[in-house]
């Protein structure tokens, strides 16, 4: 059984169709690409997947569970985190602030334990640091120590990181990435190739679905890529079975005019 | 350390120097070395640099020290009821600013119904000792649990609706607050409740001149010590509060509540949490005020009284603690040290305000990051 | 069921009250279209454009022209200009610098900003603190139609209302700068990409919402033959709530809202027992209910965040 299975997914904006009947599979510990121009549906597919959007039709189900129009928060338990495609970072929090924000969800110790039994509050801080000072480390030696500043401060590439690892660390079943090499040059798109060879690493099992706009980063990660058009799946295979899909050339390079 | 217990001798000297000072020389005296003592600091980075460290590294030096000099206070001021007076109400508006400020700063909650929060502590301590003739003590403790309850009803409904709707039913409230006391008979209309019984302890009324450490206090310095411990307990807990796993979350809801949703923040739980415990401290605010002024009427709690609570806040730092005990501390006595000024109050509250926010939103005291300590 | 000439007559002063009302109601959503703020100190905008109306006229008299059509001609134009002026002024000095940062921010600024204003009339307009009485200058007596009492007065302050609405509609639907407050509101950068100055457009804005809150103020005093400092206070929260009621960003829901508001005033003070001093409590609470209910007004648009 797949960890999530959307079946005839649909989302309207009042008339608008933003996605139709959309099927999409991810299996235990895959990675797979969505590829698609500008407007084809690929934000909106997240949006609808992490509960942000409402279907309007079809059904998404993750972990065995139908997740149609539950709210976001209750999906972020089951266990499926996001970075966005403009990076939401709160900047004027510290880097660990923002780490730390991904482990809210499952938090042991409340209001009480912070104002009186502030021992256990205190423990589990600690621990949370120190997983927050891990993942941080494990991009870059030097995150770490940038810990107490503001993110803000931080260069794109760091900041990018920074989202991952708050993603990364409420332990999720399955990542979502959107378009997380928007705005870099190609030395940081090679890093950022290298972290997420990285995330694999640290956790195996983890199932990833990458929205990419850089054919390089979706060949270089992904076992499966899915394209879509108009919010419409139009080709899914291997990277290369993919790319040389006459609709997909079409929705990238427009129709082959036959000559007359 | 030294530096830590020299300055805050300083601040001390200066504090009630500035506020007992009376002869013109005196005064003069007392304002530059006040400006002085304002301004190296924030000149000369060495030394706030120095200062800082200072104080972070000996903490609990620092503490005892403040602790001690607010305690000292009604002794230096015996010879003055009327700043006593004073003082205590800036330690009102140092629990009623922390609540707020938890609405307002740490969760980004737009609720300029202070005023009517406040209101509901007071006008219930009032209700209940004098009309169903409940124990001052235990009327002040319930009172601000129907603050909550009132804005509870009032807030779950709009959580979902965006800030500035927020901003517009709690203006809306404060109206319909006001409009209600005056109008009401059992809330004794225009005239409020008087005769509101004071606090006693151990057989001591509040209202009784105390003598501590052979010293004679005014009436108003056992409101003093108590605004002081209540005061202090509020911003213990505000603090521990904001350093936790809730000031993360309403940090994060504030700033970004797409990002806190998708974290698996219960945007609601975490809203309703804030809205209640800052209401519970305005609340208190205001039931305190009641006991100590012995009555309450609808003038003392309108609109006017929600844009000095969140001045304080403002001004002292949003999202601040410190900040809001700075915010309190000067926004209370300097207008009653100026008192030529007095015409002029509420236009500089104003222009300070707009200014502060053009030129310096953070504040006087910005909120630092966060420490988890 | 009260007589329906009752009900009538009820209408009407609550048609003229929310004409009034739907004036400054306008502002608020103008501003809160090319901007994205609420403009809180619009309603102290709104007691100024009745103290320079006041102002006018007693320059009026003084010049020997102290009553008649010129008078409040006069009045009505150099309140419109003074009051537009100093709303631009407010918009630069406060509104536009903040518009960037939070929602907070702005609000807090045009909080403290109305504040002022309004402290500044009360301390150096001549014993500020007292009422004003203002000129009767509406013509007195009326007429009835089938039990229905029709004043005069009534009539001009609906007449004057509707002639500003219709100016500020045709302003804003047949001229090039209301096609750019149109534009901005819409999507302030595309706007600019198309050519539209900003600056222009947000003051243009501003001068248009202020001019239609003196409007609004003078006729307040010809209404109620005095203005207050405070009347700010009320004029501004009740504009809000109207505008709020119609759909933020929406000047046809802007003036809706107000006659619904001016309407609810009128209706609740009539029909419900006691119900003079209880009508604000009844159309705030309306406008509390209304706006947990349906956020977004009657005519206003369903907002999606870009995710």
């Amino acid at each position: 059984m797949s960890l999530l299975e959307t079946r005839g997914l649909t989302v309207r904006f009042e008339g608008l169709v933003a996605l139709a009947d959309v099927d999409v599979a991810v299996g235990e510990g895959e990675t797979v690409g969505v590829i698609g121009p500008n407007g084809s549906g690929k934000t909106t597919l997240f949006n609808a997947l992490t509960g942000l959007y409402r279907p309007a039709g079809g059904d998404i189900v993750f972990r065995g569970t139908s997740v149609a129009g539950v709210e976001p928060h209750l999906i972020a338990r089951l266990g499926m985190a996001r970075t966005f495609q403009s990076s939401r970072l709160c900047l004027q929090l510290s880097v660990f602030d923002n780490v730390l924000a991904g482990m809210i969800a499952a938090r042991r110790t409340g209001v009480l334990e912070a104002v009186v039994w502030r021992d256990r509050a205190r423990a589990e801080m600690r621990e949370a640091l120190a997983r927050a000072t891990h993942l941080l480390g494990l991009f870059n030696p030097d995150l770490p120590a940038r810990g107490w500043e503001r993110v803000g401060r931080l260069p794109q590439i760091d900041r990018r990181r920074v989202e991952i690892c708050r993603a990364l660390a409420a332990a999720p079943a399955l990542l979502l990435l959107d378009e997380p090499s928007a705005g870099m040059s190609p030395e940081e798109t090679r890093e950022l190739m290298k972290d997420l060879q990285i995330v694999r690493d640290e956790r195996p099992g983890l199932s990833i679905v990458i929205i990419e706009h850089d054919m390089f980063v979706i060949e270089g990660v992904s076992a499966r890529v899915i394209a879509l058009n108009y919010g419409r799946k139009i080709a899914e295979g291997s990277f290369a079975a993919v790319v040389a899909h006459p609709l997909v050339r079409e929705a990238y390079l427009g129709q082959e005019r036959t000559h007359a | 350390m030294i530096v830590v217990l020299v300055t805050e001798a300083l601040v001390f000297v200066l504090v009630v120097a500035g506020i007992l000072a009376e002869r013109p020389r005196a005064l003069m005296l007392t304002a530059v070395a006040g400006a002085a003592a304002l301004a190296v600091p924030a000149a000369v980075p060495r030394v706030r640099a120095t200062l800082a460290r200072a104080f972070d590294e000996h903490r609990v030096v620092a503490l005892v020290g403040g602790a001690v000099g607010a305690l000292a206070l009604p002794f230096a001021l015996r010879g003055s009821p009327y700043w006593t007076f004073v003082a205590t109400l800036a330690l009102l508006y140092v629990t009623i600013g922390q609540g707020l400020n938890l609405q307002i700063g740490t969760a980004g909650l737009i609720n300029l119904a202070g005023a009517a929060f406040a209101g509901i502590g007071g006008y219930t301590v009032g209700l209940l000792t004098v009309s169903a003739a409940w124990p001052p003590w235990l009327a002040v403790m319930v009172a601000p649990l129907v603050a909550v309850a009132v804005g509870t009803v009032l807030f779950v409904p709009i959580l979902k609706t965006r800030g500035h709707y927020l901003a517009l039913v709690t203006i809306a409230f404060v109206f319909i607050f006001n409009v209600l006391m005056n109008n009401f008979e059992f809330t004794g209309g225009p005239q409020g409740i008087k005769n509101i019984p004071t606090l006693t302890l151990f057989g001591h009324r509040f209202t009784t001149a105390p003598r501590l450490l052979g010293v004679a206090l005014p009436a108003h310095a056992n409101f003093y010590c108590a605004c002081l411990l209540v005061a202090t307990v509020t911003t213990i807990i505000t603090r521990r509060l904001h350093d936790s796993w809730l000031g993360l979350a309403l940090n994060t809801l504030r700033d970004d509540e797409i990002a806190a949703r998708c974290c698996g923040i219960s945007i609601t739980r975490a809203k309703i949490t804030a809205f209640c415990v800052g209401n519970f401290f305005i609340g208190l605010g205001g039931a305190l005020y009641a006991v100590m002024v012995g009555f309450v009427s609808p003038p003392d709690f309108d609109f006017g009284y929600s844009l000095v609570m969140l001045s304080v806040i403002i001004i002292g730092g949003v999202d601040s603690i410190p900040g809001v005990v700075l915010g309190a501390c000067l926004l209370v006595p300097l207008p009653e040290r100026f008192r030529f000024l007095h015409e002029y109050r509420l236009l500089l509250y104003g222009l300070v305000i707009v200014l502060m926010l053009l030129y310096r939103p953070a504040g006087l005291w910005p909120a630092g990051v966060r420490r988890y300590r | 069921m009260p007589p329906l000439e009752l009900l009538l007559q009820q209408a009407l002063n609550g048609l003229m009250l929310g004409v009034m009302y739907a004036l400054i109601a306008v502002g608020f959503t103008l501003f809160f279209g090319v901007l994205d703020v609420i403009h809180f100190s619009h309603g102290d905008i709104y007691m100024l454009g009745a103290f320079a109306g006041l102002t006018a006229l007693a320059a009026a008299t003084a010049a020997g022209v102290g009553s008649g059509v010129v008078a409040l001609a006069f009045a009505f134009l150099a309140s419109i200009l003074v009051t537009g002026l100093i709303g631009v002024a407010a918009e630069r000095l406060c509104v536009k610098p903040l518009a960037r940062a939070s929602p907070l921010m702005t609000l807090l600024a045009t909080l403290s900003l109305g504040l002022v204003i309004r402290e500044a009339v009360l301390i150096f307009y001549p014993r500020g603190a007292d009422p004003k009485p203002f000129p009767r200058l509406l013509p007195q007596g009326g007429f009835e139609i089938g039990g229905v009492a029709v004043r005069y007065e009534n009539l001009v302050i609906l007449a004057i209302g509707l002639a500003a609405m219709i100016a500020v509609d045709l302003v804003i639907t047949r001229t090039r700068m209301g096609a750019a407050i149109r534009a901005v509101a819409q999507d302030a950068e595309a706007a600019q990409m198309m050519g539209v100055d900003l600056d222009r457009t947000v003051d243009a804005t501003f001068f248009i919402g202020s001019g239609l809150a003196a409007v609004a103020g003078i006729l307040s005093g010809l209404y109620y033959s005095e203005i207050h400092f405070i009347m700010g206070i009320t004029g501004g929260v009740i504009g809000f709530s109207a505008a709020a009621i119609g759909g933020l960003g929406n000047v046809y829901g802007a003036i809706l809202g107000g006659l619904v508001f001016g309407l609810l005033q009128t209706m609740a003070a009539a029909f419900i027992p006691r119900g003079s001093e209880f009508r604000d409590v009844v159309a705030f609470g309306v406008v509390m209910l209304f706006l947990i209910v349906r956020p977004r007004g009657i005519l206003g648009a369903r907002t999606v965040e870009r995710v």
